[in-house]
């Protein structure tokens, strides 16, 4: 489509006034066509593509788990995690999936369901604690998203026994 | 953003033939859903790569594209060699390429040493994204890119990479208009 550029709107004969309205609405219309492009990749906002929600194990281990749309991966040295007022220890992450990039070298993604084991620094039955977690993934579309930060608020049991239930993260303080 | 709704785009369709006769292209001007203005994109001042601020109203008058990045961003990375021969082959027409990083300055600069940046690429920082957003980039996801006229208008918006034809044709219209 061409665009043209002009400084003042041409004058116009009464009648075409007429057909201004059609004749914008034929131009938002193409506008509309111009601004998103059909090839445009529908796509979820993040905190619906990476889906976080988390469960106390036991007294003294959380367990975070990332629901990864399909079409969509994370990377799995941007997951980070903690625990407030406890702290965590280490989590383990399991292994991803090599994915070659070239200005970062080899690295490793998730897709589909992320389960992490996030052991507390130290036991804390019956208290309630936020679990936070950073992470940072894409679209195969083409999109990346920036690094997101997700918390999720649950109370541990009093002893070691059944887990949890899920708890979906909340949504505010999603960007970082 | 644009917002068409499902009635002006039955009066548009049944337009569009007289349109095309009768108002033709001529009607793309500033206007309730035409092209938006790019005001906000050039009121933008950023640091460049060497701390200097940049103000985006200094390419004002030019064809521009601007576009959102971050070394992070794999597509973002892969689509920016297509610019780098875009700036170097229209430059001299009018087109100016900004890139605005949402990255650090450090990783920037190498990548842009890697890449042979031949534009400025000015560092937004994560606040980037949500500039982004009052421009549209309502998932605040990358790439972004806002393509303004040489009268500041914005005409295209992109989430996600920029295909080289698009691009291409864009540039074509846009500098050749001028």
């Amino acid at each position: 489509m061409r665009v043209t550029s002009t400084g003042s709107p041409p004058r116009r004969l009464p009648e075409r006034l007429r057909y201004a309205a059609l004749a914008l609405a034929v131009a938002g219309a193409q506008a509309h066509a111009q601004l998103f492009a059909p090839g445009e990749p529908k796509l979820l906002p993040p905190e619906q593509a990476f889906r976080l929600s988390a469960r106390a194990l036991d007294p003294a281990t959380i367990e975070a788990r990332f629901d990864v749309a399909d079409g969509y991966y994370l990377y799995r040295d941007k997951l980070r995690f903690s625990v407030d007022p406890v702290g965590a220890a280490a989590a383990a992450l399991p292994p991803g999936k090599p994915k070659h990039d070239e200005f970062f070298g080899d690295v490793e993604i998730y897709r589909g369901v992320v389960a992490v084991r996030v052991p507390l620094a130290s036991a804390a039955p019956g208290r309630t604690l936020t679990l936070s977690a950073d992470s940072q993934g894409c679209a195969d579309a083409g999109v990346c998203y920036p690094p997101t930060h997700g918390q999720v608020r649950l109370t541990l049991p009093e002893r070691a026994g059944k887990p949890g239930p899920f708890v979906e993260a909340a949504r505010k303080g999603w960007f970082k | 953003m644009v917002q068409v709704n499902r009635r002006t785009f039955v009066i548009g369709g049944a337009a569009i033939a007289a349109a095309a006769v009768g108002a033709g292209v001529a009607l793309w001007r500033p206007g309730r859903n035409a092209a938006r203005d790019g005001a906000a994109v050039l009121a933008m001042v950023l640091p460049d790569a060497d701390g200097r601020e940049q103000a985006l109203a200094q390419w004002r008058g030019k064809v521009l594209v601007v576009n959102f990045w971050a070394t992070w961003c794999a597509p973002c990375r892969e689509e920016m060699p297509q610019f780098v021969a875009a700036q170097a082959r229209d430059g001299a027409k009018g087109v100016q390429f900004v890139g605005i990083a949402v990255d650090d300055v450090d990783k920037v600069r190498v990548f842009a040493r890697e890449l042979g940046l031949n534009y400025p690429t000015l560092i937004g920082g994560y606040g980037a994204i949500e500039l982004s957003r009052t421009l549209g980039n309502d998932l605040a996801a990358l790439p972004f890119t806002i393509v303004l006229d040489r009268q500041g208008r914005v005409v295209h918006t992109q989430l996600g990479p920029l295909k080289a034809a698009r691009l291409d044709s864009l540039l074509a219209d846009l500098a050749g208009a001028g």
